[in-house]
């Protein structure tokens, strides 16, 4: 009897405990998704520190809520993986709070109900906004509405090696003035290659340019310097030339053709192109900025020395595909998307306390991103270790964004696809351009837009 | 008395097959019912289903005026057929079939203890994980002359390096997956040539035969059905292998077998994947060739005779 009453009381007890509990809810939890990058540690790290930040203007404000975060790394290969997985999160009903993705997802992101109209929260708070450069904006857009915050950008480029240059050589005038020759559109994507074969047949290097090996943003840099225009915004359809995928791919070959691109660039692993540069076995790579701290690492240049560094590299836009074009450049902005939850407006402001100079600073000068806000350039920080993100602020003058539509993951496979039939020897540019336009066709349908 | 015999019956059924049927259906039949359904959907990265429709069938055909069924296989699909005919028939006769018989025989000829040392050898690479067996695969093909192939053939006969994964994807996909496959044939063929009972040996050797005879008469008769089932259940597994593929080929256009297809739509990492529905679509036909060729071979290779009585067995 003695022991029923206990039992019972006990039930009541717990039963009272687990009821009452969400009324004394003092914990707002935020679960933030983000790969483990090595190229970014702190992108999911500033989130955590401005829930620091935040707690202590709710301990000031006498406020017994604590915001907490949990962090969830995963393990994928890439953004677009990461992108695919946090989606099948969403469609079980298992969404984060805040989103560490690349910006391009945003469309998708958007369709799926899964990202937060933001509009509201960055107008209502311009103290913490105004400062963010107005392009960066256009990234995180979907049909004219902002879905996030940029985190960091970044520019691309062909690093060109200078001593292979001046053993094969060439002369310190035409290497110093080989960036403002492809601003001016006299130096083509052909010449590029014509280069390269000149300084690996001169047997200054073993390889030629060195790319990406796998789908990526810096194929969308040289596709548009050959005049396809990717992106139809008003209509938000993808767009794509074959005349220009036909010289696209025609550059391509003749590149592997002449030796400056390996046939078997496709098949790399990163590691490989990675050391294919930094070994100088390879005189260009094309890629992006941060890898300037390995670079500075692999020559053993020291991080403050701006000038030793550009006496050994130099660093170009993709050029003109045609004499008298336009030079190209993409920045693939990373971004932060608040998640469509329950606890949208405190994930918004843990965003906003994220973007704020000396977190961004921390991000941009330890990764070697260029950072979001106007203002940090002039930081004490950023003027003593950054001085290879401010030389690559002129290229930015040339910068496009990928398309914010759900289907660029796709669009981005596919010629992809061309690029691995054309430099393989498995197809002509002409067979190439006319499998990847049917292959378009048929995957994207009516989001796609063949102009010729 | 009856309802507590029907009562056990009904038990022993739940205790002894039930089990065996929850996996069965979970995990044989709910797969393939979910494929069936999804490849008739829209489903892509957001994994919402908007309509029911056929058009990711459509995706692999392109309509034509020449061919008299009023659409041909598009580019992408039918490369896709050719290249998994091609790397089935390859590993499933060179390997999967000869080589394990080939080292059947020869390792139950050897003594004891070297037979059963060589089999251990040619187990490894079943027993190694496959990223590990991957690895060791990409360092021997690596196409300077780091890799062990280059080693051997610049430094040992002094030839030019070779490219295996640019020039010849196909024989490097066939003997990576048949170096796996042959040690599965080579396992059942010698535990059926064990079963052949010693005294026809004997009387084979007393007749006067010779060894090549002895495996002509007495074990090749003995070896039909073990051979028949190892070809019919390794076309079933090759048909769907991806994973060494991906592993040392990765999403490359030259080896995009149909179960490689899948794979790229779908889940793969990094190359446009996310089309549950196109990917789907590309399974189904998949899982209708994987019948289809089950049942052909069954026909072919007379396995329901085989099946119903024990042929080894001499009264």
């Amino acid at each position: 009897m003695i022991l029923r009453s206990v039992l019972s009381a006990g039930v009541a007890l717990a039963t009272l405990g687990v009821a009452a509990a969400p009324a004394f809810a003092e914990d707002i939890t935020i679960k933030v998704w983000s790969r483990a990058d090595r190229s970014g540690p702190m992108r999911p790290g500033n989130i955590v520190e401005a829930a620091d930040t935040l707690n202590n203007m709710l301990a000031a404000a006498g406020s017994d809520k604590v915001v907490k975060v949990e962090l969830i790394e995963t393990n994928n290969k890439g953004f677009d993986a990461d992108a695919l997985d946090v989606l099948k999160a969403h469609s079980v009903g298992d969404s984060p709070d805040i989103i560490v993705a690349a910006h391009e997802w945003v469309g998708a992101f958007a369709q799926a109900g899964l990202a937060a109209n933001l509009e509201d929260h960055i107008k209502s708070n311009p103290n913490l906004y105004a400062d963010v450069i107005p392009t960066l904006w256009e990234s995180v857009k979907f049909k004219g509405e902002r879905f996030g915050v940029p985190q960091d950008s970044e520019v691309r480029m062909f690093f060109l090696n200078n001593d292979m240059l001046r053993k094969a050589g060439k002369s310190e005038e035409f290497i110093a003035g080989l960036p403002e020759a492809v601003n001016a559109g006299e130096f083509t994507m052909d010449d590029l290659c014509d280069l390269a074969a000149e300084v690996k047949d001169s047997g200054a290097s073993e390889l030629g340019i060195v790319h990406r090996p796998n789908v990526g943003p810096d194929f969308q840099m040289a596709m548009a310097s050959f005049g396809i225009e990717m992106y139809n915004a008003e209509e938000a359809r993808l767009q794509v030339t074959k005349s220009g995928l036909k010289d696209y791919y025609s550059w391509l070959h003749s590149c592997v053709e002449k030796g400056a691109i390996p046939a078997d660039m496709t098949t790399y692993s990163w590691d490989s192109v990675h050391e294919a540069f930094r070994g100088e076995k390879a005189f260009s790579k094309f890629h992006g900025i941060w890898n300037l701290g390995p670079q500075l690492e692999a020559f053993g240049i020291d991080a403050t020395d701006g000038d030793a560094y550009f006496d050994k590299i130099t660093w170009i836009n993709a050029p003109a595909g045609k004499k008298g074009g336009e030079p190209k450049n993409m920045s693939h902005p990373v971004v932060y998307v608040v998640a469509d939850t329950p606890n949208k407006d405190v994930a918004a402001m843990l965003v906003a306390l994220a973007t704020q100079h000396v977190p961004n600073t921390k991000h941009a000068v330890g990764t070697n991103h260029t950072p979001v806000n106007y203002g940090q350039a002039a930081m004490p920080e950023f003027v003593e270790k950054g001085w290879g993100l401010i030389a690559g602020v002129p290229l930015l003058e040339y910068a496009e964004f990928m398309p914010n539509h759900p289907k660029i993951g796709q669009y981005n496979a596919i010629t992809f696809q061309g690029v691995q039939a054309v430099e393989t020897g498995e197809m002509t540019p002409d067979e190439a351009a006319e499998m990847v336009v049917e292959e378009l066709e048929t995957e994207l349908g009516e989001d796609l837009i063949v102009l010729d | 008395m009856s309802a507590s015999s029907s009562y056990r019956q009904a038990t022993n059924f739940a205790v002894f097959l039930g089990p065996a049927l929850v996996f069965l259906l979970a995990l044989l039949v709910a797969p393939i019912i979910v494929d069936l359904v999804v490849a008739f959907t829209d489903m892509a990265q957001t994994v919402t289903i908007n309509e029911f429709t056929t058009k990711q069938f459509g995706k692999l055909v392109h309509a034509s005026d020449d061919s008299w069924l009023g659409f041909e296989l598009r580019g992408t699909f039918y490369r896709a057929l050719s290249l998994t005919a091609v790397f089935v028939f390859l590993t499933l006769t060179i390997f999967n079939v000869t080589f394990g018989l080939i080292l059947a025989l020869t390792t139950t000829a050897l003594p004891d203890r070297l037979g059963a040392f060589f089999r251990a050898v040619w187990l490894l690479p079943r027993m190694a994980p496959s990223v590990v067996y991957a690895l060791l695969w990409i360092w021997v093909v690596d196409p300077t002359e780091r890799g062990l192939l280059n080693q051997l053939l610049v430094h040992g006969f002094g030839m030019a390096p070779v490219n295996m994964a640019l020039n010849h994807p196909m024989a490097l996909i066939v003997i990576s997956n048949g170096f796996i496959g042959a040690s599965m044939g080579m396992l059942i063929l010698t535990s059926s040539i064990r079963s052949i009972p010693q005294h026809l040996f004997h009387a084979a050797r007393a007749d006067g035969a010779g060894s090549l005879s002895v495996i002509r008469h007495v074990v090749l008769p003995a070896l039909r059905w073990p051979l028949s089932y190892i070809t019919v259940f390794q076309t079933l597994a090759l048909l769907v292998s991806f994973e060494y593929i991906f592993l040392l080929m990765g999403s490359s256009r030259s080896t995009m077998t149909m179960a490689m297809l899948a794979y790229t739509k779908t889940l793969a990492p990094g190359i446009g994947s996310g089309q549950y529905a196109y990917g789907a679509a590309i399974t189904l036909i998949l899982i209708v060739i994987g019948m289809v060729s089950a049942l052909l071979l069954y026909r072919l290779t007379n396995m329901k005779a085989l099946l119903a009585k024990p042929r080894i067995e001499v009264h």
